[in-house]
């Protein structure tokens, strides 16, 4: 303490700082030390996270323990309004839609693989709720049109019909796999969610537009346009960390695509 | 000065009565809690190498991942009246039993041919073939998750124990004298006396590396004059590439027979005759261990990556087929794969064959064919031979051109203790099969905790090194109850591949380090304690990244907080009698500082 320090009769009480410098510590406290900085390292950097993925693969089911999972489009002819009269027969499995003009793709070029049609594509989005103003979509799966059934169509009164692809998609370890496997975290420690709510979407390259779909045909309900978003926009899938699994189920919590197949129609704004 | 308050000062004079008053000194023990504070002693900087190095260090889970390059000739035709089987052959003479067939009407025409590459393919992709994995009259009903483990089981295994009782068989290609031994009695040899540099020659030939300097010694399973211990004085004898298999010793003039030509023993290698308990080395069959289940691989074709060979398949024109349906056959593919596992390896809590932390993992390959080509011959005790295992000095037929004896199902030497399962179709039996026929074979499926046999090792506590002699192989034949290639039943021609695949994960330093237990902290507790050096050795473990000036170590990536390890594996599937041994590598092309 080599400070000079003078000192006055007070008028009324003071205080004074005493800068003390200490030059010494205690042996033995470095050690704490170490285990301290190992601590504020991972406060301010954090440790290792495993972002780490799988292959989540459709549950087998009975009969054979099969595994596939089908999904079928169905597209309705957005050039006639949704009224009381429509019929859920009015949406079909094809990329050819009744009155193919100005809908649909023509069977040439579906045929053909013309870009307008190779470049659409459905997408399945998986989301945490169900709840459209709040939900975070955490991955998406996109299946080709290149992938799935064919039908018979005619692309020239000259010639024989010709097989050409439709929207129904048998998906499987073999085949067409493309849209069968989930990939998601391996370890649950990051984002412990095994519950997802499933959306799907086709994008029509034609066009360039997206076209939403439903697990339900709007001819089906009594009020054509108002409804609950949660139930006939989504469908429940839950994967299972375990056996590396997933499950689809509708919204009564019955599985669904275990043999037939997951039906999407599309929605028609009035 | 902490240890004050135990010190107590007495006046002389208050000792005792009369006691003098006296000059005392003592020495006063300073003991120092303190010391002086540094500036910037609490001050850190972050480095985020040092953390992360930090965390690779720390990490003990493994990811192994590996590609596959599969390798394959489908060599052997034959014929079966199995009609699943008999339909879906790749045909060789489809011309002369078309016409046969048309011709006598008779539906037991031998259509020979050779299984389709489905058969041995890594992932089958024949799931909608009708009569055959699908309906109607299917040999079975094909389910595409079981279409990557119905030929082949997948796993990561690891160096678990030593068997040193493991009986051996071989043959010398020169004499084709039989060689049997215990695999613990060392390298077995067979003597012939030569004239080696200009010098008397006792020539030790062995149907293995022998894994022998010059200089160092040999112990014989016999003795001459009392001693069985002999230096050696050259290797090699005036053949290419023979050095590694021919060991010499000075002929001082042995007399007798114990030199004498043709005489077969077993020889260890010994670095230092007068500290030879202590530098003798032991052999033994490395026994692996099984980390994972056949359900944790996760195998996928390796994007659009094939090899140099291709695919070789054609069109089987309907009138040109048994059953009149036209299809195209494969006979031999390309596809590459790659191989993950979903679940992770932990190496700390398990130590290898030798004790020592885990430096090697093996991807061990199994082949399961289920479908049932393969096997079926009845053992004699109620169950069937399934796959053989030899090493690599058993796959050369013998001197008549058949496969050798140590193959045949008389020896049971070779049988793998892997077991196999049977079962039964819905589809008849033509009577030349079912008059022994009980079922289809197949090799089921290991789990984790299965032990199963490895490579051929030697190991030194003196030089702390294992060294691989010889690689395990398996081989497969066909069940000729439904598949007939002909051959004597009990020894036929088959096929061989190698089992383990060695992954690298860490590695042992070059260097031996050796210390005082009395004296140095950290050694290691997998360390030997040498007689000849009177110390503790061992190789340090090199920290995961580092890699030593003659590059030895492994840099991976760490991500995840978890090692990915990788490796390329050609994976031969090799016909009976080709030439297997491949050892020849093409170095890669020198660049110099110009390019």
């Amino acid at each position: 303490m080599s400070n000079k320090f003078l000192f006055t009769i007070p008028k009324g009480n003071k205080s004074i700082d005493l800068p003390i410098e200490i030059k010494w510590d205690f042996y033995g406290r470095d050690d704490s030390i170490e285990l301290y900085e190992e601590e504020v390292l991972v406060d301010i950097i954090g440790v290792a996270k495993d972002f780490e993925i799988l292959r989540f693969s459709h549950s087998p089911y009975i009969p054979n323990q099969k595994t596939e999972i089908k999904y079928d489009f169905y597209f309705y002819d957005s050039s006639v309004p949704v009224s009381a009269s429509t019929v859920s027969t009015d949406w079909v499995n094809s990329y050819q839609f009744p009155n193919a003009n100005p809908s649909g793709f023509s069977s040439t070029q579906i045929y053909y693989y013309e870009k307008p049609f190779t470049k659409s594509f459905f997408k399945l989005d998986f989301y945490d709720t169900k709840d459209t103003q709040s939900q975070t979509n955490y991955f998406t799966i996109i299946i080709p049109v290149q992938q799935g059934a064919t039908e018979s169509a005619s692309i020239s009164p000259l010639t024989p019909n010709v097989n050409i692809r439709k929207p129904s998609y048998t998906l499987d370890f073999v085949g067409d796999k493309e849209g069968f496997f989930i990939y998601w975290l391996k370890n649950e420690a990051f984002l412990n969610i095994d519950t997802f709510y499933m959306s799907a979407k086709f994008f029509d390259g034609r066009l360039g537009i997206f076209v939403k779909m439903m697990n339900e045909p709007q001819s089906s309900l009594s009020d054509k346009f108002i409804f609950d978003n949660g139930q006939y926009f989504f469908n429940k899938v839950v994967i299972d960390y375990t056996t590396k699994t997933y499950e689809v189920f509708d919204y009564l919590n019955n599985r669904i695509g275990a043999g037939s197949p997951i039906k999407w129609y599309e929605y028609i704004n009035p | 000065m902490g240890n004050r308050q135990d010190i107590r000062v007495i006046l002389g004079s208050l000792r005792y009565k009369s006691a003098p008053d006296t000059t005392l000194l003592f020495n006063v023990p300073l003991i120092q809690t303190a010391k002086e504070n540094v500036e910037f002693d609490r001050s850190l900087d972050v480095n985020l190498e040092q953390v992360f190095d930090n965390e690779r260090q720390n990490s003990d889970i493994i990811r192994p991942t590996c590609k596959f390059s599969l390798l394959f000739q489908n060599a052997y035709s034959g014929f079966t009246n199995y009609p699943p089987f008999e339909n879906n052959l790749y045909y060789l003479n489809a011309d002369s039993a078309a016409a046969l067939q048309c011709l006598s009407g008779a539906t037991t025409i031998s259509w020979t041919g050779v299984p389709q590459y489905n058969e041995f393919d890594f992932i089958r992709t024949d799931y909608n073939v009708s009569g055959y994995t699908q309906p109607p009259n299917e040999h079975l009903t094909f389910i595409p998750k079981s279409a990557s483990s119905y030929n082949w089981n997948f796993f990561v295994s690891y160096g678990y124990e030593n068997d040193y009782t493991k009986p051996m068989r071989a043959t010398d290609k020169k004499t084709n004298i039989i060689l049997n031994w215990i695999v613990g009695d060392g390298i077995p040899f067979i003597i012939e006396n030569t004239v080696y540099n200009g010098r008397n020659t006792v020539s030790f030939r062995c149907p293995v590396k022998h894994g022998m300097m010059v200089g160092e010694f040999v112990k014989l399973s016999f003795s001459y004059n009392g001693t069985d211990l002999f230096q050696i004085d050259s290797l090699g004898s005036n053949t290419f590439g023979s050095e590694e298999y021919v060991f010499n010793i000075i002929d001082v003039g042995y007399l007798g027979g114990t030199f004498s030509d043709g005489v077969t023993g077993t020889a260890k290698r010994v670095i230092l005759n007068e500290h030879e308990d202590d530098t003798i080395s032991t052999y033994y069959v490395r026994r692996n261990k099984i980390l994972t289940d056949s359900e944790n691989a996760v195998l996928v074709k390796a994007g659009f990556e094939q090899n140099i060979f291709g695919e070789k398949k054609k069109y089987e024109s309907s009138g040109f087929t048994p059953n009149q349906v036209a299809r195209v056959s494969v006979k031999e593919g390309s596809q590459s794969y790659t191989l993950s596992f979903n679940k992770d390896v932990r190496v700390n809590p398990i130590r290898d064959n030798q004790k020592r932390p885990i430096t090697e993992l093996f991807f061990t390959v199994v082949y399961k064919g289920f479908f049932g080509w393969m096997f079926g011959l009845p053992d004699g005790s109620g169950g069937y031979h399934g796959l053989k295992q030899g090493w690599e000095f058993n796959l050369p037929l013998n001197s008549v051109g058949a496969p050798d004896y140590w193959w045949s199902n008389f020896n049971s030497n070779s049988d793998t203790n892997i077991p196999v399962g049977t079962y039964t179709t819905a589809q008849s039996i033509p009577p030349y099969v079912s008059s022994s026929f009980n079922g289809f074979t197949y090799i089921e499926s290991l789990k984790e905790g299965d032990i199963i046999d490895g490579d051929y090792c030697e190991w030194s506590d003196y030089d702390q090194k294992e060294r691989t002699i010889s690689n395990i192989f398996h081989k497969l034949r066909f069940n000729p109850f439904v598949f007939k290639i002909g051959g004597t039943v009990a020894n036929q021609f088959g096929y061989y591949y190698q089992p383990h695949h060695v992954l690298t994960t860490r590695v042992f330093s070059d260097y031996i380090e050796d210390g005082d237990i009395r004296n140095v902290v950290g050694i290691p507790d997998y360390s030997h304690f040498s007689t000849t050096k009177n110390l503790f050795i061992w190789r340090d473990l090199y920290p995961y990244g580092f890699v030593d000036s003659g590059g030895i170590g492994v840099s991976y990536p760490f991500l995840n907080g978890v090692h990915y390890p990788f490796k390329n594996i050609i994976f031969r599937i090799i016909p009976e009698g080709t030439n297997y041994n491949e050892q020849t590598i093409i170095a890669d092309p020198t660049i110099d500082p110009c390019e």
